[in-house]
């Protein structure tokens, strides 16, 4: 992943290909691999092109709704994007740090108590922070959480909803450069969801960037300024929220049908 | 890269992990943590018993002779019994965050290690110095952690990432112990071996990162050791640099596969 010299330019990813073998899901034990060895049946090279030649620029206050149907790309772009894995060709260029979050339900080690779960996530989240910081963000997302004497409780013993306060709380402790939520919403009690939509609204404002995927057109609306579609490892439409909705709905008809109204 | 880590902060989440597992591991009593030095002293006390009066072993000073291969070896096979299935265990935690799996498997090997000390310092070392053996040794031993331990550490993460890949990799290894341990001179001196398998031995990579506190403590021999000590820092640079090479092939492949 290369740096950026525009300081309004957040992201900028260039002609990004990412394609793996599908053979991966076909041999699931060493006795599977050891018996084809022997019956000698050789490896079979089929692709999977999971993404095909992206060009996208992300700018200073770009908030960007990611719509598309499952398998069509999304989180392999947020995880590429993120870091986390690492593109067969292209190139992916990031002014700032990164911070993606893809699951709210999870707990470090389920067995400690919901305390102990935050104060490992503000490690992870949080690393280039000093001890301090990390510190009072913790203390800050435990006092949203509103969890009190239920935080020295085992995560594990946490209903969902109760878990998904921890992890929004710690998400949302802190703005950065590029912000990335993938289906991050779902879990948190509807009063809770109120209090944490707001004040993950206020996060993304001070963020440099954010780009979210949701299912939910509701969720898009309210907090994106431009929509990306993506279908079959393509970008078919990257721009305005009610244009990039109508696309998405159109994906079913033939996005070509789409075109046609524009 | 402006995600990558300082060194400092990949110390801190591994410091921060390593604590939280051991607490949850002993969920913060003196019980647990004094079954970090039962289990061994069990494991020692069964064994000595067996192979001094049922099998008639005659070695001076066995006790000692036995701990010196045991506490490694049991340091050794717990950090692959507990460490190989832990990126599988962890799958939802390590698609959900962008979270090094390093972080994760050193966290597990640094817990053992930790308690391998312990048993180490509160056993081994009151058992040498209680015998009439020389101590010049000792001063060799950092050495032969270091190299018992990073050895274990590439170990250990290359078969947890191979368990990502065949979920069969950790019932194999497990055999593959089971069989090792008789193969590998522990509860026996390596001179008992006829000439004609000493091969066997001679290519068994976890003795060869065991072997030095052997001569460290109870066989001191200064030119021994040294060719005994390189042989484990070739062995344990070996295991880290097959881990890495696996991991940068299979980087993508793994978080895919997860």
């Amino acid at each position: 992943m290369n740096s950026l010299s525009n300081s309004d330019l957040i992201l900028n990813i260039e002609d990004l290909h990412m394609t793996f073998d599908a053979e991966l899901f076909k041999t699931v034990s060493l006795k599977d691999r050891f018996v084809r060895t022997l019956t000698l049946q050789g490896k079979q090279v089929s692709a999977l092109h999971v993404l095909k030649g992206l060009n996208l620029k992300l700018e200073q206050g770009d908030k960007i709704g990611i719509l598309g149907v499952n398998g069509s790309g999304k989180t392999t772009l947020c995880r590429l994007i993120a870091g986390i894995l690492v593109p067969t060709s292209g190139s992916i260029a990031l002014n700032g740090e990164c911070r993606s979050i893809f699951n709210t339900t999870i707990g470090v080690i389920p067995e400690l108590t919901g305390r102990e779960n935050a104060a490992l996530l503000v490690k992870f989240i949080f690393p280039r922070e000093s001890l301090a910081v990390q510190a009072q963000l913790l203390e800050d997302a435990l006092d949203f959480s509103e969890l009190n004497e239920f935080l020295d409780i085992p995560f594990q013993n946490y209903s969902k909803g109760m878990q998904a306060r921890i992890c929004l709380s710690v998400i949302s402790a802190k703005e950065c450069d590029l912000l990335i939520l993938d289906e991050v919403f779902d879990g948190a009690d509807l009063f809770f969801q109120e209090k944490m939509r707001i004040r993950i609204s206020d996060i993304i404002e001070r963020s440099g960037a954010t780009i979210l995927v949701s299912h939910s057109l509701d969720q898009i609306r309210s907090v994106c300024n431009k929509v990306l579609v993506l279908d079959a490892g393509k970008i078919q439409f990257f721009g305005d929220v009610e244009k990039g909705i109508k696309a998405y709905r159109f994906l079913d008809n033939g996005l070509a049908s789409f075109r046609g109204e524009l | 890269m402006a995600n990558k880590l300082e060194f400092r902060q990949f110390w801190q989440q591994v410091m921060a992990l390593t604590s939280a597992n051991m607490r949850s591991r002993y969920r913060n009593t003196i019980a647990g943590f004094l079954w970090v030095v039962l289990n061994p002293l069990i494991m020692y006390s069964v064994q000595s018993f067996v192979f001094r009066k049922f099998l008639k072993i005659e070695v001076p000073n066995y006790s000692l002779f036995l701990l010196c291969g045991l506490l490694p070896w049991i340091f050794v096979v717990m950090s692959i019994d507990m460490i190989t299935p832990v990126l599988d265990s962890s799958r939802e935690l390590l698609k959900s965050f962008n979270i090094s799996p390093f972080v994760l498997a050193l966290a597990q090997v640094f817990d053992n290690f930790i308690n391998f000390l312990f048993a180490f310092f509160l056993v081994l070392i009151p058992t040498w110095g209680m015998s009439d053996l020389s101590f010049t040794g000792i001063f060799f031993i950092p050495l032969a952690l270091i190299f018992l331990v990073s050895g274990v550490i590439g170990m250990c993460f290359l078969l947890s990432v191979m368990q990502i890949f065949f979920k069969d990799v950790r019932f194999i290894t497990s055999f593959v112990i089971n069989i090792l341990f008789f193969m590998t001179p522990i509860f026996y001196p390596v001179e008992y071996v006829p000439a004609e398998y000493r091969f066997l031995i001679s290519y068994n990579p976890i003795f060869a990162m065991i072997e030095p506190f052997r001569y460290c403590i109870y066989d001191y021999d200064f030119n021994v050791l040294v060719f005994k000590l390189f042989k484990s820092g070739v062995v344990s640079v070996s295991f880290v640099a097959i881990a890495i090479i696996f991991w940068k092939r299979k980087r993508n492949e793994f978080f895919i596969k997860l």
